[in-house]
């Protein structure tokens, strides 16, 4: 299947240039939701991705999904928790290559700015089967999209706001040679409901196509908090929350003949940070995260099938306080995916991971096979099923086969309304990290893999027209075993099997976009009921899982008038203990945030979009993580050259 | 009106009967933590939730984070030592702060919040405090630049003088005009004169000295080895060794408790990876030796209620959430246990 840009297959429209209308891009990659059928996936709008250029990931899910993350403080650790399963539990992959530290089994979703990345999915739920390793609550898939047949494009960005926020951005790109799709066209239905162009054979002529993107963000972050550690509990400001970041990222892509393509990406970037520590402390750690990710594939269209290969590189260096640990991994992948007759579809591929640590304490090298095929079946009009199967080896064994089965029904369609029924079964896995295997004292070579068995049903409402609406609700259960938590062993810490968990909640998301004479608006609503029992602690009378609110919601309004833009949000984070058992309990929080942006500054064919922000509103006083100071209210200005 | 002036009067005449009992010191009424047990829970690391748990052995009553409670903002530090001396409660936060309190309130008295980096333990002498302190860590963890932070008031204050000492200083022990400073991690009792504020003498030990007590009248102080503990007493006249005992425990830790008949509680701990805790008792007077009293995993923390004979084990649970106090009696029979607050290791029987 063709990728489109999901933004125009969603959305019709490009953002901010609004009057360009934006040529599918044919940079071909292979689309997530291809077998993902019954499972939820989600899918930010560019928009979206702009508004949030000048912060982090986690800020996005934060604020704009139903996961929570866990914020260790302004710029901090920002570790993703997906239906109340661990960070260690989110697959992250960044143009099809899986970017987690194999040391760690993480990311930090604080390092990975949103100006880095053109497009953002996730998906939930255990898909081990579909992509492998750390998929048990989820996954996180990052991309970087280019165009063909743009000629010159550039744009600089500066963001000013408080506690010395300055971020800079500059993206410029070549692409030559405007080509032409050919492939077979046929709209299909998503996971989502939305329709898109699908088609396996797109046909290119010989073109190329270039893009480099370079960014620092830098802020202080000597925001004014409530020192709680201290007697009358003075205002004080933060004076250890330094933030720099720097990065480039470099797209190529070539057509090298209508029936090949070459596409090669490559990620740099450095981030250097004074850990800002609990209220109460006063240490004075300095960390250093150093990643070079690269990737490359070659596709090869055939009539009825893609053969993709694909190698990957990711080197991360983390220095903290001086000492240096260093993980390198390389990837080599192939997978070849065929419609055969009317029906059906397939992929099988083999993908083999080397990965290398070179830690303070240890040096470990870890081989990984793995092995996997795909089949989905449209025999019947608006049925869709997918099954999926992988087998995974690795230097200490083999993990049994792991597979998911789902479908997508649109049972009923009346007019402009439509309904899409999801149901989906699957089983994920984590193989302990090197870190939990090798770390010196500690570590744990005889740790078994985590293992985990999600099924999930969802109902979407779609409606089309003036007021158009789509809605989904999704209810999901899972079971997670053998999760590996870190013990005092005296004073050693060391990895064990331990914990079982069963999750199970609801997941409500709204979308309805409507017209009032000239203005547009949108109002997007997201409710998440989340509950994760340990099983382990107190079998008898098992309680939440500690730092996962069982609520969880956001919502925003935006209404658009001649270029001006005005958005109001919010998010709603619940209580949350911060321990197992009878923990103490911190208070839920809601943040509002506000924008106004206008589009319509030109001259000449080049535009000056602005943007103005403000977050935290209401500068509510407020923390993630017990004693981790917040910033309160604080303001953004952006303004962008288009050329 | 009549009526009205006899009443006030009486509250008059009842307000200064009150003050008259509160100024004269002996007979002021007991606070609602001046009996009881209170439970020190260390907190988690890089979660500062340390904090002070009251127990009620009589009504068997538990009052969680009586620091917070009582002073509406949470302790903030993880809490390595609760010392009562000078009728002030002092809570040593690793975490680089002192806070004191009432004992009889947990009313905030003052604090020391500056120009501290890893604080142990206090003492106090020559109406100053005497805070032992790692000092921060190098590079490579170590921490070559321990002190004893002086501050020159009993409510805390600015540290005025930081006094050098070998690494890793633990327990402090107040004697007249000297403070005994535990040296561990290179085996020496340093005395510091507290008027001076200089160390006046160095008395090398066995093992890695990590707590003072009192037994028979005699100051002691408590090392280990991993295959031995060892006690030395001092004569406190003249500052010199006075006696030594040596006993078989292997794999003991720093947590101890004087039980009933001169008896002394230590926690042992093969650690990793086997992992198997246990409590040994020995005496420094007859020939008890029981090197396993207690065996299990997780054990954290020891205390002996010398007014019910009970002892007090606790267990950390992994650090992953709420602890555990075990309560026995001293023939070993479990009496009760309940859920406290993150890493209960120590007790102060009020």
């Amino acid at each position: 299947m063709t990728l489109l840009f999901w933004a125009i297959a969603f959305f019709g429209e490009a953002p901010v240039q609004d009057t360009v209308k934006l040529e599918p891009v044919e940079v071909y990659a292979p689309a997530l939701d291809l077998y993902a059928q019954g499972q939820k996936v989600i899918a930010f709008e560019a928009e979206t991705l702009q508004a949030y250029a000048a912060r982090s990931l986690g800020d996005l899910l934060q604020e704009k999904s139903p996961v929570f993350i866990r914020q260790y403080g302004a710029g901090m650790l920002a570790s993703p928790s997906f239906r109340g399963t661990s960070a260690g539990h989110t697959a992250v992959f960044w143009n099809g290559l899986p970017i987690n530290s194999p040391s760690l089994g993480q990311s930090d979703l604080s390092i990975l700015p949103v100006e880095a990345v053109d497009g953002v999915q996730l998906q939930f739920g255990s898909a081990g089967a579909l992509f492998g390793n750390e998929a048990i609550g989820g996954s996180l898939h990052l991309s970087s999209e280019s165009d063909f047949g743009k000629g010159f494009q550039a744009a600089l960005s500066q963001t000013v706001g408080s506690f010395g926020l300055f971020n800079t951005s500059f993206s410029g790109g070549f692409s030559s040679n405007k080509s032409t799709l050919q492939g077979s066209q046929s709209p299909q239905s998503t996971l989502q409901g939305f329709e898109t162009l699908g088609g396996l054979s797109g046909r290119f002529r010989k073109s190329f196509s270039a893009k480099t993107r370079l960014y620092r963000q830098f802020a202080n972050n000597d925001f004014p908090y409530q020192d709680l550690s201290q007697a009358g509990t003075p205002e004080v400001r933060e004076d250890h929350a330094q933030v720099e970041q720097l990065g480039l990222v470099q797209d190529l892509a070539w057509n090298l003949s209508t029936k090949d393509q070459l596409k090669a990406a490559v990620w740099w970037q450095k981030s250097d940070r004074e850990i800002q520590p609990p209220m109460g402390s006063n240490t004075q750690d300095l960390q250093s995260d150093e990643s070079i990710r690269a990737v490359i594939d070659y596709f090869r269209f055939g009539k009825q099938a893609t053969l993709n290969l694909k190698s990957g590189f990711v080197q991360d260096r983390q220095h903290f306080n001086g000492s240096l640990n260093q993980t390198r991994q390389f990837l080599l992948a192939a997978d070849y995916d065929a419609e055969v007759g009317e029906d059906w579809r397939f992929k099988a591929g083999a993908r083999a991971t080397v990965a290398r640590g070179d830690l303070s304490t240890y040096t470990a090298t870890d081989q990984r096979y793995e092995f996997y095929q795909s089949a989905r079946w449209e025999g019947l009009e608006d049925l869709s099923l997918s099954l999926n199967l992988r087998q995974y080896a690795y230097s200490d064994g083999f993990e049994p086969f792991l597979p998911s089965l789902g479908a997508d029904w649109g049972f009923w369609e009346n007019g402009k309304n439509s309904l899409l029924l999801k149901a989906s079964i699957g089983k994920g896995f984590k193989l302990p990290t090197l870190n939990d295997r090798f770390w010196q004292p500690g570590g744990n070579p005889d740790l078994q893999p985590e293992e985990s068995l999600n099924g999930e049903i969802g109902l979407n409402w779609r409606k089309t027209g003036d007021f158009s609406l789509d809605q989904s609700l999704t209810y999901y259960r899972m079971q997670v075993d053998q999760w590996i938590i870190w013990l005092p062993m005296g004073s050693v810490w060391a990895p064990q099997n331990i914990r079982e968990v069963k999750n199970q909640g609801i997941e409500y998301q709204g979308n309805a976009e409507w017209k009032t004479g000239r203005w547009d608006w949108k109002m997007g609503l997201a409710y998440t009921y989340s509950r994760a029992l340990d099983l382990t602690t107190e079998p008898s009378h098992p309680r939440q899982l500690p730092y996962t609110p069982e609520h969880q919601a956001n919502g925003n309004l935006e209404a658009e008038f001649g270029g001006f833009s005005l958005n109001l949000s919010s998010f709603f984070v619940g209580q949350r203990a911060i321990g197992t058992g009878n923990a103490r309990v911190m208070d839920a929080y809601q943040i509002w945030n506000a924008g106004l942006s206008f589009s319509q500054l030109k001259w000449g064919k080049a535009s000056f979009p602005l943007r103005f922000q403000v977050l935290n509103l209401l500068d509510r006083d407020y923390q993630v993580l017990y004693l981790r100071a917040m910033p309160g209210r604080s303001y953004q200005l952006n303004l962008t050259i288009h050329l | 009106m009549t009526n009205l002036f006899k009443n006030r009067l009486w509250v008059l005449v009842f307000l200064v009967f009150a003050f008259a009992c509160s100024d004269s010191g002996e007979e002021k009424p007991l606070g609602k933590y001046d009996t009881g047990v209170l439970i020190m829970n260390e907190g988690n690391f890089g979660a500062n939730d340390g904090e002070v748990y009251h127990y009620d052995p009589a009504t068997e009553t538990l009052t969680a984070d009586i620091f917070e409670l009582e002073n509406s903002r949470p302790f903030a530090g993880l809490l390595e030592d609760m010392v009562l001396e000078q009728d002030r409660l002092y809570l040593v936060a690793n975490t680089g702060k002192v806070e004191i309190v009432n004992p009889g309130d947990f009313k905030s008295i003052g604090a020391v919040s500056a120009d501290l980096d890893q604080p142990r333990s206090l003492a106090t002498a020559s109406g100053k405090l005497f805070i032992s302190d790692y000092g921060p860590y190098n590079a490579s963890y170590a921490t070559p630049d321990s002190y004893i932070a002086v501050v020159s008031g009993l409510d805390g204050g600015a540290v005025s003088k930081k006094i050098e000492v070998s690494n890793k200083p633990e327990d402090l022990f107040a004697s007249g005009k000297y403070v005994f400073v535990a040296g561990s991690e290179e085996s020496q009792i340093e005395i510091i004169d507290s008027e001076k504020e200089e160390v006046v003498k160095t008395i090398e030990v066995s093992g890695r000295p990590v707590q003072f007590f009192e037994q028979k009248g005699d100051l002691w102080v408590y090392s280990y080895d991993s295959e031995h503990i060892y006690f030395q007493s001092f004569h406190l006249d003249n500052l010199t060794k006075k006696e030594f005992r040596e006993l078989p425990v292997a794999k003991a830790t720093g947590r101890i408790a004087l039980g009933e008949d001169l008896k002394i509680y230590i926690i042992t701990s093969s650690g990793w990876p086997e992992y198997q805790d246990g409590v040994a008792v020995v005496s420094l007077y007859d020939s008890t030796l029981i090197p396993a009293w207690k065996s299990g995993s997780g054990f954290y923390g020891i205390g002996y209620d010398q007014a019910r004979q009970e002892i007090y084990l606790t267990n950390a649970n992994g650090f992953q959430g709420n602890g555990t106090v075990t309560v026995f009696e001293k023939g070993g029979t479990e009496v009760g246990d309940m859920e406290v607050g993150r890493g209960p290791s120590g007790f102060l029987f009020r």
